[in-house]
């Protein structure tokens, strides 16, 4: 035997060192690299040799300095003396063989690492070459599948395009075609000389690997309540940030979009709210970097393969004091091994406001209810009572003056404004996005860019994104590793005031303005309060003014956040392997403000715009968030039985913040929109502000997992945190996990059954911490601050602090099964039942107010959150080319308040709110409304015995009978139909059980705000006369919060509807560029079924008041892969 | 020797990840400033000291108009929660619980500072300063403490449910002290004030020795310590003479400040006093001046009146044309406007009042302040001593206005509050206030009643 037989080198070196040097070079030029590399990669061996007289055996060796090929044979096979004479000249291996051998009955065969075997041939004139291609389900081809002949050491693999040839002894051979991610096919050759094989895409295989960020399991082998969304729901959704997509995707999770802001991000909760005072959002990882939540605007949805949702302690506690609100780790896109593949997507479309439940009185209506009130009660709210044929002034009025009345009210009936067409528009939609991916086995890439602009519903709203993304995986035998980056640049456009019940905000107005507020003059001036003295103006300006504000401010943030994430991997053993991993998240926000000083709103000499000439500020805020990781895995199968895998890592985790803002006035209104307009004197000083903190923490951690026999699998885990954020006598804390499943179906008793094809029970239980809200970096100290008085500095005290503050634990039991029924899997079912508890909970508890601190951080709540999630799907209808899924999934979440504080039970959360032991959090308090009595008309309320009265006294009637705004019921159902190239989905969303504050009503329907615009219920549905059965009292009596003040807030939403067109690959393959192409319409927030009498039920404030209302979207477009 | 390479990649790359990630854990915050670093010398005390005059603020003026007579509520204010002129307030409202947190937290910050300035020891030259901040922080709890009492005292008797007097910084659950005994200690906090606080010193934005004997004039007023009264008032009067007639505006515009004893200052940075009564954005009036104040001056001849009220012909409509001139502030900085909280104005009437309910002659005093605000003013006789008290509570009702005294001096004498038929279009039937009602004394906050276990409702709440 040669010694180069004993030594197994890799086969293809020259690759994996140019994989090296791409790696240093990623960061500059990756995409350009990235496709020359590939295409390197892909070089074939080709044999170029002259030959006169020369003996084969130095022949061969020849080609073997030429090539990476090495002989393998015995000297009694060769004649070694026998020359030949020939000329290649490029040829492939094949060819070679064949001329040297021609005329002798040798022959050879192709071995892994470029090994050739030669050897006598007696029995090679039976041998039966087979070549053909694989492709896959779109017809593209797939290089790089193992081919490999059944129960022998024969194989190959398929080529650039998908192409192999093998030799197999006769037709009775069995050809095994496998590729990592699609369904093993096997082949029986019979008299076939030509095999092409379609492999077919293992999607369920995704569903089986839980990925936690640390380990990979399968779903057999997890004792983890986890869900996983895959790319095709999250891919294509228009005008929404990742964590808004997935709504009603995830048992157990809420999502509640805070606003229709584009790129406003989600109120994402995870099995009930977890913490009072602490933050209660979850962790989100993107490809093993820890990621800001709630910034989530410059993030491309598109680039994302899939979602995990860890929802249990066994997941959770992985990540130790940041894990207990639960974890979402995203996986964007890789490269697949094969031919480069161009992906374009571009869609367009655009957004409608929503129709609201309550409506505003129009001029008609308005002037009736302003004589009404006037006849009535003789109030005067604005000209409709004023010029009233019925107001005394007009009975004993001048002919001139009755002339001059009907004249005005005549002008003002042919006035009716709908402000909403003022404040709203119809939005428009776009996004164009371009990817290329490609890759052989050891080295895969993907590379995107993506524009995208929307325009919000409300004016001079809007989002406009750019975003890159550049994924690259590599791996040279023992060594792997990867590298991700993302970077995205976005620009939003914000409106000022929104969710304030002030005058003079555009979201406001729409409903304080008067609808005979014609905002503009003839000549098309807009008449507001500064220049209104010119005009007879009859009404308030109070939508006007907000219209002069929204010409004349603007206020925008744009955002450039990088996330880069690095991992190696080194196996020192087979069992053995070593990692390390980094990441880096860093944002730079720059808001920026301005008031145009020639306007009215920036004219007058306000705080706001100091000196009445405008104003110019602009903040920049930096947070940079940096992780590095390091460890051994150990992962043995011994015995066929035991499979083990044990892993240690070192991690930590390092957070800086810096912000600065400066806000000058006294502008130069030649220089709009920039500082260098900036007056810097004493009548507009300029104000100037920034904060810097910094924290870190560092973890000592380890997970095992012990499998026997396939089917009982126990997992563990130990985490060793230490945080700068708690007392230092705190400091150090350890969190631990255990879980255990049993795959019942690879029992004996189930093995064999068709009827259950899926079945494993788990449990876990274990014990997290929640993380600190990046705002209390060091919530124990006791802190001094500054204050001014009279233009002179001060120091004051800001806060108490407190030596115990300690973190917030959540321990957390789980138990949970999978299901799926028939051979195929048709219907698949999943349930988890959870109980958690937080203890130490940080409390904001109000101390008297002698103490001289309005709060104190105390570490003393105790909450329970339990409930019961499931999530079910199936094909209800599977022939060869019709397919209709149904899936519904749902969570019930229960909260209740355990402990309060040592001295109290309850105290009041915020003013409409009580934290209260045996009560949810979020509870809402309110006295009870008792209805309009229909004989006085006046307002009635429950006295806490029952009793109805009139007299309202908010302390002695207050009670808790309102609910909570916390839902404790949320969830989504899907439907999806495929019929050869067409297929069809919708999703329903909903979030059930909850209450919230509608403070809208509160303003629209009062008299106290009665000059300004009333709903069309204080019109029509107001007690006027005994009898009267209404729902609001008599005009005069003063409107109090009651129980009628929060409503049923539930809804249920046609999230998203797609219907798309994929033409048929057979048309296609003519165009010889285009591969597939699709064409899709789609449309958001189509329908909403809710009682909310407000703009939009879906609000996660504890106050609807005047926020910016979620859209409604509709778009089209296309994508291809080229 | 290839895979000597991929070693020696691997562990160089590893070496770079894991040596940038340090593992360091004592970081120590760098925007705030700790226990240890808050009070070290007396440039230290002096910012503390400054800290205190911080938080000090209108509250009262706005409390006491608006639960008064002396303001209004226009058809034009729309905006506003009016509740509170309408005596809807309970310990759930804002508008009149604010104070008790504001003063409380006052109180808080000096004695801190107090606390700072015991552990240190200041070198001979830092001695006279350190006596005067001591001075001034312990007159400035004394006025914190009334000021809670104004406006949180079931009654002014004693007897009656007074507030917790804090003399050290504390997290606890104190009861309620009786009038008398907040009344008790703070007039030993004057009193030591005084005699720490140099002559001297005359900054008016701070509390000066006169400062001190101004606010002891007017805690025995409330204590209806007469001889105190006037003692304390003559001292004022003496050092701080009336603003002419001539000079008398120029207080309302901070042109000058004549016979104001201690003002805030304000700057344009911070809050504007005016916006109570009359709000820039959008330009409305919230609050006008009654009636009743407007019907009780002497238009022409009464130097008081333009200073206070304005009158406006252009506004139209459900506009108010009457509008609270006292902060309008000036046209660089409308609504800015520094609070006058003593002025010898005040002094006067304090001592024509004690006069007449002790000795003295108190109808001298009226007419000394009358002949220094009315031109061509010819002094007026009293029939008795009903007449004169009834003088000088008309006389305090317009000299004082929206200066936050005319509630508390109703209170004082527990006479109802009254507004004219004319003032309460927009109230629904609020006209009489009568000190029976819970409403005649402000609630406890709500919050301090669910946290404070050891604290009571004021009566009929």
């Amino acid at each position: 035997m040669r010694k180069t037989l004993l030594f197994r080198h890799p086969s293809n070196y020259s690759l994996a060192s140019r994989t090296l040097l791409t790696i240093k070079l990623t960061s500059l030029i990756l995409l350009l690299m990235c496709m020359q590399v590939s295409a390197a990669g892909f070089a074939q061996q080709k044999i170029s040799v002259t030959a006169i007289d020369m003996s084969i055996k130095n022949l061969l060796k020849t080609i073997e300095k030429q090539t990476d090929y090495r002989f393998v044979y015995s000297n009694q096979t060769l004649s070694i003396d026998k020359k030949v004479s020939l000329e290649l000249h490029e040829v492939s291996l094949d060819e070679a063989m064949k001329s040297i051998w021609k005329e002798t009955n040798i022959t050879y065969a192709l071995k892994e690492n470029n090994l050739v075997v030669i050897y006598s041939g007696v029995k090679s004139q039976k041998d039966i070459v087979i070549s053909g291609k694989v492709v896959d389900e779109t017809g593209m081809p797939l290089p790089g599948v193992s081919v490999k002949v059944s129960g022998l050491t024969i194989a190959t693999v398929t080529d650039l395009n998908g192409s192999y040839t093998i030799r197999v002894a006769d037709g009775n051979a069995n050809l095994e075609f496998s590729y990592l991610g699609y369904v093993k096919q096997v082949t029986t050759v019979g008299n076939k000389n030509v095999i092409n094989v379609t492999l077919k895409a293992d999607t369920r295989n995704l569903q089986e690997v839980i990925v936690t960020g640390y380990t990979n399991y399968t779903r057999e082998q997890s004792a983890s309540a986890v869900t996983l969304v895959t790319a095709e729901k999250i891919n294509d959704v228009a005008g929404l940030t990742v964590d808004q997509i997935l709504q009603g995707r995830v048992p157990g999770m809420s999502v509640i979009s805070s606003s229709g802001q584009p790129g406003q991000n989600a109120a994402v909760v995870i099995r009930g709210i977890g913490s009072v005072n602490g933050s209660s959002s979850p962790l989100y990882i993107l490809d093993g970097t820890p990621i800001e939540g709630g910034y989530f605007q410059t993030i491309n949805p598109a680039d994302i393969e899939n979602v995990t949702v860890l929802k249990d302690a066994s997941a959770k506690a992985l990540y130790g004091s940041r894990g207990s609100n639960g974890v979402i780790v995203i996986t964007s896109k890789k490269g697949k091994a094969g031919q480069l593949v161009v992906h374009y997507t571009g869609q367009y479309g655009f957004s409608n406001l929503t129709e609201p439940k309550s409506r505003m009185m129009n001029t008609t209506q308005r002037l009736a209810f302003e004589e009404g009130v006037g006849v009535d009660f003789g109030r005067n709210i604005g000209p409709g009572w004023t010029y009233s044929p019925k107001n005394p002034t007009y009975i004993n009025g001048t002919a001139a003056f009755k002339t001059n009345a009907d004249r005005i009210l005549d002008s003002l009936r042919n006035i009716n404004i709908d402000w909403r067409d003022q404040f709203y528009q119809r939005s428009k939609f776009y996004e164009q996005q371009v990817s290329v991916s490609g890759g052989n086995e050891n080295f895969k890439f993907y590379n995107s860019l993506n524009y995208y602009k929307q325009d919000g519903i409300a004016k001079r709203t809007g989002l406009e994104r750019y975003s890159l993304k550049s994924n690259v995986d590599f791996k040279s035998n023992k060594f792997s590793g990867n590298m991700n980056l993302t970077l995205g640049y976005s620009n939003s456009s914000f409106t000022e005031g929104e969710g304030s019940t002030s005058v003079g905000t555009a979201m406001s107005a729409v409903y304080y303005a008067l609808p005979y507020e014609n905002p503009y003059a003839p000549d098309g001036t807009l008449i507001h309060p500064g220049n209104k003295a010119q005009y007879n103006i009859l009404d308030l300006r109070e939508g006007s003014q907000a219209l002069e504000r929204l010409f004349n401010s603007s206020s925008k943030t744009d955002q450039l956040k990088s996330i880069i994430g690095t991992s190696l991997a080194y196996q020192i053993l087979p069992e053995l392997k070593i990692s390390t991993s980094a990441g880096i998240d860093y944002r730079n926000s720059t808001d920026q403000t301005y008031i145009n000083p020639d306007s009215y709103y920036g004219s007058r000499s306000v705080s706001n715009t100091l000196g009445g000439k405008g104003r110019f500020g602009e903040g920049t805020r930096r947070n940079f968030n940096l992780i590095s990781t390091t460890g051994l895995t150990y992962a043995d199968k011994f015995n066929e039985k035991h499979d083990i895998e044990i892993s240690g890592f070192y991690e930590y985790v390092y957070n800086n913040y810096n912000s600065f803002s400066f806000t000058g006035f006294g502008l130069d209104d030649r220089l709009p929109g920039t500082p260098a307009a900036i007056t810097n004197s004493a009548a507009f000083l300029p104000n100037v502000g920034g904060s810097k903190t910094t924290s870190a923490l560092a973890s000592f951690m380890s997970v095992a997992r012990y499998t026997f026999d396939n089917k009982y699998t126990l997992t563990g885990s130990y985490r060793y945190d230490g945080s700068t954020k708690v007392a230092p006598k705190n400091k150090w804390h350890g969190f631990y996990s255990g879980g255990a499943n049993w795959n019942v179906k690879n029992e004996d008793f189930l093995k064999n059954s068709d009827f259950i094809s899926v079945l494993s029970l788990r449990a876990s239980y274990g014990i997290s911490a929640s993380p600190f809200s990046s705002s209390g970096d060091y919530l124990y100290l006791a802190t001094f601050g500054s204050t001014t008085y009279g233009g002179l500095a001060g120091v004051r005290p800001t806060t108490a602090g407190n030596v115990d503050f300690d973190w917030e634990y959540v321990e957390e039991f789980n138990t949970g099964f999978d299901l799926a029924l028939f051979k195929s899997r048709r219907l698949r079912l999943s349930a988890d039942y959870y109980n958690k508890i937080t203890s130490n909970m940080f409390i904001d508890q109000p101390p008297s107010a002698t103490s001289g601190f309005s709060l104190l951080s105390l570490s003393s709540g105790k909450m329970r959150n339990r409930g019961v999630e499931f999530d079910i799907s199936g094909d209800v209808l599977k022939t060869k080319d019709f397919t209709w899924t149904l899936g519904v999934n749902a969570g019930y979440n229960k909260n209740v308040i355990l402990h309060v504080t040592d001295i109290a039970d309850e105290y009041p959360d915020g003013d409409t709110r009580i934290l209260k032991v045996g009560l949810p959090y979020g509870t809402y308090l309110a006295p009870q409304w008792a209805g309009v009595n229909p004989q006085t008309g006046e307002a009635q309320y429950y006295n806490i015995d029952g009793s109805i009265t009139t007299v309202y006294n908010l302390n002695e009637q207050n009670v808790t009978k309102s609910g909570s705004f916390y839902p404790s019921f949320t969830g989504g159902f899907n439907t999806s139909i495929n019929y050869k190239g067409l297929s069809a989905s919708a999703l329903f969303s909903f979030v059930s059980d909850v209450m919230r504050w509608n403070n809208e009503d509160f303003y629209n329907e009062n008299q106290r705000y009665a000059s300004s615009n009333q709903s069309v219920r204080m019109l029509e549905d107001r007690w006027m006369k005994p009898g009267d059965i209404k729902t609001l009292q008599r005009y005069d009596i003063p409107r109090n919060f009651t129980s009628k003040d929060i409503e049923d807030a539930s809804f249920l939403r046609l999230r998203n509807v797609n219907v798309s067109y994929a033409i048929p690959p057979s048309l296609l393959e003519k165009t010889k560029v285009v591969k597939t192409l699709k064409f899709f319409v789609q449309g958001q927030n189509l329908l909403t079924w809710t009682k909310w009498r407000g703009l939009d039920p879906e609000n996660n404030n504890v106050y609807g008041r005047f926020q910016y209302p979620n859209a409604r979207t509709y778009t089209a477009g296309l994508s291809a892969n080229f | 020797m290839i895979k000597n390479i991929y070693i020696k990649y691997t562990v160089v790359l590893s070496l770079l990840i894991t040596s940038f990630s340090c593992t360091k854990l004592d970081f120590k915050p760098t925007d705030t400033i700790d226990a240890l670093k808050a009070y070290r010398n007396i440039k230290d005390i002096n910012l503390g000291v400054i800290g205190i005059y911080a938080i000090l603020d209108n509250s009262a003026i706005s409390s006491s108009a608006t639960a008064a007579d002396e303001v209004m509520l226009p058809t034009e204010n729309t905006v506003g929660n009016t509740d509170a002129h309408r005596w809807l307030y309970n310990s759930g409202s804002g508008s009149v619980t604010s104070s008790y947190y504001t003063y409380y937290t006052a109180i808080d910050r000096i004695n801190r500072v107090l606390a700072g300035i015991e552990v240190l020891t200041f070198p001979t030259a830092d001695l006279p300063t350190k006596d005067l901040y001591l001075g001034e922080l312990l007159a400035l709890r004394a006025y914190c403490h009334f000021e809670l009492l104004r406006n949180y005292a079931s009654s002014y008797q004693n007897g009656a449910l007074g507030v917790p007097y804090m003399k050290v910084s504390a997290i606890g659950y104190p009861a309620r002290d009786p009038f008398e005994t907040v009344i008790a200690n703070a007039k030993a906090d004057l009193a030591a004030a005084k005699a720490l606080i140099p002559a001297s010193f005359t900054d008016k934005t701070h509390i000066t020795k006169i400062g001190v004997s101004a606010i002891q004039a007017r805690l025995a007023l409330y204590e209806k310590n007469w001889a105190d009264a006037i003692t304390y008032s003559t001292e004022v009067i003496n050092a701080m003479p009336l603003a002419t007639r001539a000079l008398f505006p120029t207080i309302w515009t901070d042109a000058a400040d004549h016979e104001v004893i201690w003002k805030l200052k304000r700057v344009a940075t911070d809050s504007r006093t005016g916006d109570f009564f009359f709000r820039q954005s959008g330009g409305i009036v919230l609050y006008a001046p009654s009636f009743k104040l407007i019907n009780t001056f002497d238009k022409v001849n009464d130097v008081r009146y333009a200073p206070y009220i304005k009158f406006d012909a252009t506004r139209t409509g459900t506009k108010s044309q009457y509008l609270v001139n006292k902060y309008v502030g000036t046209t660089a900085s409308p609504g800015m406007a520094d609070v006058k909280l003593y002025r010898t104005g005040e002094m006067y009437l304090i001592r024509a009042e004690a006069r007449a309910e002790s000795t003295g002659d108190a109808a001298a005093d009226l007419n000394a302040l009358r002949t220094a605000r009315i031109t061509a003013y010819t002094n007026a006789a009293f029939a008795d001593k009903a007449a004169l008290i009834d003088a000088i509570y008309t006389e305090r009702f317009k000299e004082l206005a929206f200066e936050g005294h005319r509630f508390f001096d109703l209170k004082r004498r527990n006479l109802p509050v009254q507004r004219l038929p004319e003032d309460a279009i927009n109230t629904f039937g609020a006209v009489t206030l009568s000190p029976g009602q819970a409403q005649y004394a402000f609630p406890i906050p709500a919050l301090e009643i669910s946290v404070n276990k050891n604290t009571v409702q004021n009566p009929n709440y």
